[in-house]
């Protein structure tokens, strides 16, 4: 037996994307093309664990065709595997992921506990938290995991996924658990459609209005007020301290007074939480725990957001600041590169004339922009932000990725000053509305800024400039 | 000597002595054959080349800067002075759009224009020389960008350092012009009140869509190199005489500085702080802030296997791949200027309603070709200007040559042909540079710009389409709705 020490569950965050296929994604790299470096990324085989659905134990592992739906248009889900691993002596190198021959003699359990929140964030009533547990297991199986409420209807529960610990074998005898998530269906409190008034709506002959959007009504309404729930703002109210920003963020309608907004009481089986694992071994108890979650496809899954949720784990692990002496000049370029790519690929699904507040056959204030949000919050004058001429979403495109072919030339970035620092996300001046990524909207409410270690990147690049040329080959 | 240009300003820029002291009294003479409406226009055409020809050399001195030679020590000072002069040059454009609307505004025709080789303009304040930041070199930006009341040991020192970077031929501070042009305008008996068009003001250049965030320092200042506030693009839309007037002083006193203020950081001061500071590093040593780039690059046609070295004041590019290079800088180059030259000369048709159409997409593809330049020159600093000689002893440098003619065609949709013309030149170019460049970071490069020029090429002809299906191809000032 092996002597361990620690054990991890790596990654120690996993993120699934919902879907109701019956197989997952298959595993894929993205590359950027050398011959069209300004294009889509290319989506690349990798090598994927197919799972035998009986067993629980893996039957192959091969490169397999990647699509993002089934023959029959369902959407397939992201299914992450999470690794056990272990320690065996004191050196950071002495990590490796653990097999069944170093478990020979001990006895493994795993649970994952997970849970949706997102009513009681808005009611405040602890009856409302969805949460699901699969208790301990060490077989197998799949391990359902039914999210409950106290508001929720006798019996009814929504499926939040499940776990499984595959099985290992003398082919693949390494640990690993696999979280599969829910199907990404819409959970209710009605069958049919209530109006804000709380009466029921119905069509011209006079019948009740099933509601279309459902998979099941689980909310009991008469114990719980999700339906009908008012989250009121200002002229009706003031703001609330604990009101999201921006506020009523969820479906429902327009209430009798100004400021109200009513929910229509919906669901949905997003979900997230934690996977434990206790290991007995050697005469001790070994534990660990990584996090995991559950949240919507991924619809243009050949680009990649101007900032994501790693640059914001790189950023909490390693700092805002950038320490010069950790990069070369090369890996700086480079990164400057890939924020500029994806500032063009982020770009690409935009409707750019619309976000920047320009009229659309004439009429104003057709879509949630940053123009609007600049009104409401701050009484600003209704104005464009850019120039309405110049936005053109093939032209706001283009430029972008101009600037990321001449960072391909080896010249420095030139444009940090057009980079919105942290502190600048309230600045409404022409100037402090201009600066990018431009038109989009923080999870705070605010102008969306890089995250303050992206910024130093970039502008590390910038200064680096005079020793690159040294490194130049000549033709 | 090109007589049509410099016979209307003999007695104002190489004035004698006589003459000298009647224009510090009255007006200098106007050629009998112009009225003072198009003297104005003729001046405003000059300064408008003169700012272009001050913009591609303080560029060229700025790509200059930096490479392997510059000692650890002295690294922040060289990116420094660089972001100084590139704020400087970017101001110059400012200069160059605002003199455009102010010829638009008096209805005189728009001029992208200047000087090339071989030079021979006696009113420019210096030959036109593309070359690496040198002592004389500054010394010629500095008395160049002068106000006309500088003197002292410092200023009679530059002054003759500048002359002898001049090869000893006569220098002209740019203040002089401009206090002519403000004189000028500002007289409504040479230039009547009905020579003012505020209608064409919507036809201008605005600072919203030209700008870029270019003001008070808060744009192209990143490594603080430039005094605060700096760089400010002036680009302003005009409707009246007054406008026009203070548009021109605002230029003037941030670039070539016709009065001493305290605390306003003209070009001359900026330039002069960076003269001061070489003094005093180098002083202290071997101090080698540019790299060793070519004096006035040029290509030829083809590469002929004796082909000079040299031609005139001119370094013949002569090595094989840096041949397509300059070549691509070039074509390039004469894009922008293209792109340029059709979105002032089409401004009615863009105008005529708000909605992006054709204009977002030419005023993308001006600073998308400006970023474009910018790459291209810092790839050209780096490669050998001949074939054997080492790119450590003689570099290369963006040649911007002036292209054969900046007119662009009459009918809407030829005028994008024309752009497409260039961009299958360009295609040939990266065609050659494909195969003969083996360098893999610039394949890098190139490959991303053949991939957007393919992009952008079939944008084009869908906007040619558009044009020709709603039979607007002909008109330049019905075109543009896509």
């Amino acid at each position: 037996m092996t002597k361990l020490t620690e054990i991890r569950i790596l990654p120690p965050l996993a993120i699934a994307r919902l879907g109701d296929a019956a197989e997952p994604v298959n595993n894929y790299d993205l590359e950027v093309s050398a011959n069209h470096p300004l294009g889509f990324r290319a989506i690349i085989e990798a090598p994927t664990l197919v799972i035998d659905e009986e067993t629980g134990a893996i039957a192959a592992r091969e490169c397999r065709p990647v699509t993002f739906k089934d023959p029959d248009g369902r959407i397939r889900p992201v299914a992450p595997f999470l690794e056990l691993w272990g320690r065996t002596g004191p050196g950071d190198d002495d990590w490796r992921h653990l097999t069944m021959h170093d478990l020979q003699g001990a006895t493994i359990r795993w649970r994952a506990t997970v849970g949706n929140i997102k009513v009681f964030r808005r009611t405040g009533d602890v009856h409302d938290k969805v949460e699901a547990t699969t208790g301990w297991f060490s077989a197998h199986a799949r391990m359902p995991l039914e999210g409950r409420a106290d508001n929720f209807l006798a019996g009814k529960h929504i499926p939040l996924g499940d776990v499984r610990y595959i099985r290992p074998t003398e082919q693949f005898p390494q640990i690993r658990v696999r979280y599969t998530p829910a199907h990404g269906y819409v959970y209710g409190s009605s069958t049919f459609v209530k109006k804000a008034d709380g009466t029921y709506a119905s069509d011209a002959l006079g019948y009740l209005q099933a509601d279309a959007n459902l998979r099941d009504v689980v909310y009991d309404s008469s114990k719980g007020r999700w339906l009908g729930f008012n989250e009121p703002i200002p002229p009706n109210t003031p703001f609330l301290p604990t009101l999201t920003i921006p506020p009523q963020i969820f479906a429902g309608q327009a209430g009798p007074n100004n400021g109200d907004w009513i929910s229509s009481g919906y669901l949905d089986d997003e979900c997230d939480g934690m996977i434990e694992v206790e290991l007995d071994i050697g005469g001790t108890t070994l534990r660990s725990f990584a996090r995991l979650g559950a949240g919507p496809p991924a619809f243009a899954p050949d680009s990649y957001p101007i900032r994501t949720v790693y640059d914001e784990l790189e950023q909490a692990l390693l700092g805002p600041t950038v320490d010069p002496a950790q990069y070369t000049d090369d890996e700086l370029q480079a990164d400057a590169e890939e924020i500029l790519r994806r500032a063009f690929e982020t770009v690409r699904l935009m409707n750019t004339t619309i976000m920047n507040g320009n009229a659309y056959d004439g009429k104003l204030d057709i879509g949630s922009t940053m123009v609007r949000q600049d009104c409401n919050d701050a009484a600003r004058a209704w104005e464009t932000i850019m120039a309405p001429t110049i936005v053109d979403n093939l032209a706001v495109q283009s430029l972008h990725q101009n600037i990321v072919a001449v960072l391909r030339s080896g010249a420095p970035p030139w444009f940090t000053s057009t980079l919105r620092k942290f502190d600048e996300i309230g600045d409404l001046t022409d100037l402090g509305r201009r600066k990018m990524p431009g038109m989009m909207r923080n999870a705070d409410g605010r102008y969306l800024c890089l995250t303050r270690r992206q910024y130093e990147k970039i502008r590390l690049a910038a200064t680096r400039f005079v020793s690159r040329a040294a490194t130049k080959e000549t033709p | 000597m090109r007589s049509r240009f410099a016979r209307h300003l003999q007695s104002v820029l190489r004035p004698t002595t006589r003459d000298k002291a009647r224009l510090s009294a009255e007006r200098p003479p106007i050629s009998p054959e112009l009225t003072g409406h198009q003297y104005a226009i003729f001046l405003l055409r000059v300064a408008a080349g003169i700012e272009h020809a001050l913009m591609a050399q303080y560029l060229y001195a700025a790509y200059s800067l930096g490479g392997p030679n510059v000692a650890p020590q002295h690294a922040a000072t060289v990116v420094r002075w660089q972001e100084v002069i590139l704020g400087i040059a970017k101001e110059e454009m400012g200069h160059l759009i605002t003199v455009q609307n102010v010829l638009r505004l008096i209805s005189g025709p728009i001029s992208f224009d200047r000087e090339d080789y071989p030079f021979d303009a006696a009113f420019y304040p210096f030959d036109f020389m593309l070359e690496k930041l040198t002592p004389g070199s500054l010394a010629k930006y500095v008395y160049a960008e002068k106000p006309p009341d500088w003197t002292g040991p410092l200023a009679d020192e530059i002054t003759k350092l500048a002359t002898e970077a001049n090869h000893n031929a006569p220098l002209n501070a740019v203040s002089e012009l401009y206090q002519l042009m403000i004189d000028t305008i500002a007289d409504r008996t040479l230039v009547p009140d009905r020579a003012f068009r505020a209608d064409t003001e919507d036809a201008q250049a605005s600072w919203n869509e030209w700008g870029r965030g270019y003001a008070h320092g808060a744009r192209g200042n990143a490594q603080g190199g430039s005094p605060a506030g700096s760089p400010d693009l002036i680009i302003r839309t005009l409707a009246s005489r007054d406008e026009a007037v203070a548009a021109l002083r605002a230029i003037a006193e941030q670039g070539e500085a016709t009065r001493l203020v305290d605390g306003e950081h003209s070009h001359f001061e900026r330039f002069l702080t960076i003269y001061k500071e070489w003094k005093v590093i180098g002083h202290a040593g071997t101090f080698a802030p540019a790299r060793p780039v070519a004096t006035n690059p040029v290509v030829e046609d083809s590469l002929a296997e004796s082909a000079p070295a040299s031609r005139g004041a001119c370094t013949v590019i002569t090595h094989p791949v840096t041949f397509y290079w300059a070549h691509l800088f070039n074509v390039r180059y004469r894009l922008l200027l293209s792109a340029l030259t059709h979105i002032f000369e089409s401004w009615d048709a863009y105008t005529a309603n708000a909605q992006p159409t054709a204009r977002s997409e030419l005023i993308t593809l001006v600073f998308g070709e400006m970023y474009k330049v910018r790459g291209l020159g810092s790839v050209l600093v780096d490669l050998p200007v001949h074939d054997g000689v080492p790119v450590e002893r003689e570099a290369a440098g963006p040649p911007f040559e002036m292209p054969y003619t900046l007119s662009i065609p009459l009918r809407e949709s030829d005028r994008w042909r024309w752009h497409l013309d260039m961009l299958a030149a360009s295609r040939g170019i990266l065609g050659h540079l494909g195969k003969l460049d083996t360098n893999a970071s610039r394949q890098g490069f190139l490959a991303a710009i053949r991939d957007g020029d393919a992009e952008l090429m079939r944008r084009i002809e869908l906007i040619i389409a558009g044009l020709e299906k709603t039979g607007s191809a002909g008109s330049a000032s019905s075109g543009g709705k896509v």
